[in-house]
Parts: structure tokens; sequence; C-alpha cells
């Protein structure tokens, strides 16, 4: 091959991956880019828009959403996004602090996922305040609610896939349901009234509640405090008196505080995730619900076989 | 011992200071007010008529959790609508979802699992709208007879609006303190109050964004109006395609 034939081979190459590259830029600039905060809107997003948007996490995967401080990479990201998906009650406060710091806070759209949820109150709180639970997405039904808010959101930004947003969120929504339907099976014939829980934060009230289970007591009094000792010993007290058989702890943040109740009363303790770590994936939220349900199922049938 | 003589010295300028101190207090606090007046979070419940009961406050356990269920399924009741109607033969009267629906689509507070026997196994029947009188257009489901000590009963009401080609549905969702109801005559707001009914108003996230960060950032709330599926409003009739190509053709 001489060289001439080379040198217009090598720029017939340039030309077409310029190209290509320019067509993909097309391409993603009729996309929507949706930003996301916590982990499980990574996957109610991705499962509703398919291939027909991209996301855009605001933090890195392996940043702690609990008490996260904004980097630098983050105001690049949100500077890119189209609209943001937010918790926006609780867990995601720092996002507001990104959109502040990147003078976006009037300009990016934000979707409020938790818009149309009806939300409960921290159960077990000693003192009967009504504090707001801002952990709807450990759940099913809270979690189907934020879904249809977020396809609907979606679907305005992007009239011409609304439909296909809406059908896809159907579907992720049966897809949830049918986790309930698998623990069901798991559990059937267990002797409920045996189960007697408590949990380390309020983190599972959504979950615990959908599937007809209530909570006795929770250990911190506010999510990420721990309790002071004439707390601790209150809670304590009630766990023993109220027959407490399980106690729920948060599965990627060990406590010591968990292994002193689980000591002191007897308790047998059981994981549960709070799906804020790990890679974003599209599978992430059901993987780790099905896990939770199966973690849940297990405690309900070996306190079922207890006396 | 000899008494120890005691003399108040008191400042050139005392009564200045004291003025001076007394307006910098006063200053600071009407400043304070005034910011708060200006900037604090308006912490206040929005209050609720005596028809109306609070799903965040009042309502607990099983109640609680079978409201939130239906709170969700008052936005998918229209998308089943829609399945089980699309295939309807021309001149069949279109049909709201039944109890066994619900079955098929795993749908609670309905669906019959371990939670709907732990929230006390409510029976639930269904009340179709007549084609005429006072009923006409409303759609209701009643819970009522649940096995848990001092458990409610729910209605929820859809009220369902023909404009043209446009549709439109209000759901209301109601909690009756007693156990046993029987299906009301009426899905009208002040024959429901009448009976005892209470309309559950929910604490939604919107709301909670709002005591958060104030009304300027709020997104607007929630409405109980859902969007209805693009689906027409009475079957259509057949086609007549002979006619459109004739008439196409001018012939």
């Amino acid at each position: 091959m001489g060289s001439r034939t080379r040198m217009f081979l090598r720029r017939l190459a340039t030309v077409a991956v310029a190209l290509l590259a320019l067509g993909g830029q097309a391409a993603d600039a009729k996309m929507l880019k949706v930003g996301i905060t916590l982990h499980p809107y990574y996957s109610f997003v991705a499962n509703i828009v398919g291939d027909r948007a991209l996301i855009v996490p605001l933090i890195d995967a392996d940043a702690n959403p609990h008490g996260y401080a904004p980097q630098a990479a983050d105001m690049i990201r949100i500077m890119s996004m189209d609209v943001l998906v937010v918790n926006g009650i609780g867990h995601d406060s720092w996002a507001f602090e990104i959109l502040d710091a990147a003078g976006m806070r009037d300009k990016l759209t934000l979707i409020y996922a938790n818009d149309g949820v009806s939300l409960i109150p921290v159960a077990g709180d000693p003192s009967g305040a009504k504090v707001v639970n801002p952990h709807t997405f450990i759940s099913t039904t809270a979690a189907i609610q934020q879904i249809y808010t977020i396809a609907r959101r979606l679907g305005e930004l992007d009239p011409d896939n609304a439909g296909f947003f809406r059908d896809n969120a159907r579907r992720y929504a049966l897809e949830i349901r049918k986790l309930r339907a698998e623990f069901d099976t798991k559990i059937a014939g267990a002797d409920l009234a045996k189960f007697r829980c408590a949990t380390m934060h309020s983190g599972y009230d959504y979950i615990l509640q959908e599937l007809g289970l209530q909570v006795t007591a929770v250990i911190e009094p506010r999510h990420g405090v721990e309790p002071t000792a004439r707390q601790l010993a209150d809670t304590i007290d009630r766990i023993n008196a109220a027959n407490v058989n399980v106690l729920f702890a948060e599965k990627y943040f060990a406590s010591k505080l968990s292994d002193t109740i689980k000591d002191a009363t007897g308790v047998k303790m059981y994981s549960i995730s709070h799906i804020s770590s790990g890679e974003y994936t599209p599978t992430k939220f059901v993987d780790e619900m099905r896990e939770n349900l199966a973690t849940l199922a297990t405690a309900i049938l070996e306190t079922s076989k207890g006396s | 011992m000899s008494a120890t003589a005691i003399h108040v010295v008191r400042p050139a300028g005392s009564r200045y200071e004291g003025f001076v101190l007394a307006a910098a207090t006063l200053a600071v606090i009407g400043v304070l007010a005034l910011y708060v007046h200006e900037r604090g979070r308006d912490e206040s419940a929005e209050p609720l008529y005596e028809w109306q009961v609070s799903a965040f406050d009042t309502l607990t356990g099983a109640d609680q959790a079978i409201y939130n269920s239906l709170y969700t399924v008052k936005d998918e009741i229209p998308f089943i609508y829609d399945d089980i109607n699309q295939f309807n033969e021309p001149g069949v009267k279109f049909h709201w979802p039944n109890l066994q629906d619900f079955q098929d689509w795993l749908l609670p507070p309905f669906y019959r699992d371990t939670s709907f026997e732990q929230n006390g196994s409510l029976a639930w029947s269904l009340f179709e709208p007549l084609p005429e009188g006072e009923m006409q257009g409303s759609t209701m489901y009643l819970g009522t007879d649940g096995r848990l000590s001092g458990q409610g009963s729910f209605l929820l009401v859809i009220g369902h609006v023909h404009a043209g080609f446009t549709n439109n549905n209000a759901i209301v969702i109601w909690w009756n303190a007693q156990n046993h109801v029987e299906m009301p005559q009426s899905g009208f707001r002040d024959r429901l109050i009448l009976q005892g009914w209470k309309e559950v108003v929910p604490y939604v996230g919107a709301q909670e964004v709002k005591r958060i960060f104030g009304a300027t950032v709020a997104p607007a709330a929630e409405s109980d109006t859902v969007p209805w599926p693009e689906l027409p409003a009475e079957p259509a009739a057949e086609p007549d395609v002979e006619g459109i190509i004739e008439g196409a053709l001018g012939e």
C-alpha cells in the first residue's frame, strides 16, 4: 500500500471518527441528562428511562451520603445536568449546598421524588413526638409512589418519551411488588404474633409498616445520633418490658452500640441494607430490597420457632 | 470587731449607660424578631376541617398502613382501568377494576397476602357507577369489618367526569372510625360527612419540602386529581372503512 493511499485512509478514518463523535453528541444532546443523589434513585431512573436518557450520579459511588461533604467535582457534574432527582426531605441536603455553590439553585429543574408520598412519623419515639421519617426509599409502596412521580415529571420534560417512561414505571412497580409476593411465600405459615422488633434507627419504618409489622423501639433518638447513657438504659428497659426478640441494624455501618444492646437484652440481631453504598446499578434497588426482605423473612421464621 | 463600712459607688454616667444598654438589647431583639418573621420557617401545620383527619398525626398502625397503600393505588387504578378495557368490543360497557383484578396486579391493600392479614383483613367491595342519578360517575371501594381492635373503615371514591374527550378523576380517600359500615348510598362529600366519614389528608413530601426550604423552592403540591390515560371516553364505533375510502376518492 502506497503512502498516499495510507494517508488517504488515515484521513478517511479521522473524518469517520469525527463524524461518529458528532453523531453521538447529537444523539446525547437530545437525551435528558438526569442527575440523581442517592443509590435508589439511580435504579428508579434507570428502570424508567431505559436507554432514552443519561443518568449522572451527583456524588461518587463510594461516598457515604450520610454527612457527605461536597467536592469540587460535584459542582462540575451538577452543571452538566438537565434535571436532578432528590429525596429532598433528608439524606441529600448536601445536594442543595452543591446547587448553591455551583450557582444552579434557580437554574436546574429539581424532581422531588417524595412530592406525592404520604409520609409517616418515626416509629417508637418514646417522647411521642411526630417527626417525619425521610427513609421513603427503603420500602416498596412508597418507592413505587416515587417511581410514578419521577416518571410523570420526566415525561413532562421529555413529552416524546412520556408514554415509554410511564409504561416502564408500571412494569418496574410490578417487579417491586413481586418481591413482596416472594417474601410472602417465604414466611407462609409463620406465627407473626411472636415477632417483636426494635431497630437501630428509623430507616426501616416504611417497609415494616408496609408488611404489617410494627416497630416497638428505635435505639437512636435521631438518625445518626447515638443515645445518651440514660436514653440507652431506658430503651433497654423498654425492649425487655416489651419482650422484643429482634433487632435490625444497618448492614454497611457497623455499630458497637448494637452489640451492647444485643448483650444487654438477648435479642437476635439482623442487618438490613440502607441501599446507600456500592456501585450505582439499575438492579441495585431490587437486589438489595430482595436481600432485605429475605433477612426479614429469616427473622420472622426464627422467632416463629421460638417459645 | 469593727463594722465594715460599705460604700456604693455609682458611675457618673449610670443613667446614660443603663439607657444605652436597654436600647441595644431592644435593638438586638427587634432585629432578631424581624429576621425570624421574614426568614424563619413556618412550622405550623395546615389546618384541617372537622370533617378531615390527618394520616400523619391521627391514623396509626394498620389504618395508617392501609391508607398509605390506598394513596399509591389511586394513581394506579386509572392505569388498570385502561388495561382491562382496551380490548373491549364496541358497545361493551367499560368497567372498573374489581377485586380480582387487584389480585392479579398484587395491589395492596387489596392483595391477600400476609400484610393484608396483619392489617386486619378488611372486607373490600366495589360499587360501580350507575348510568343515571346521584351515583352517576362515582366509583367506590369500601373496606370494612377489619378484625383488629379499634380499626376503622375506608372508602376510596373516584369521581369520574367526562367532558367531551377529556376525562378526569377526582380521587378522595375517606376514613370512618366505625369498624362496620355499609356501602354509602352516595359518593358526595356532604352525604358522606353526615354518615360519619372523614376525608383523610396526607402529609406529603411536597409539604415537608416547603417546611424545610420555605415556599420559594417548594414544588406544586401533589393533586389528588390524576391524569387520565389516553383512552376514549366511550367505546369507539366500528369505523366505516369503505365509506372513508369512498369519501376520500370522491365517489
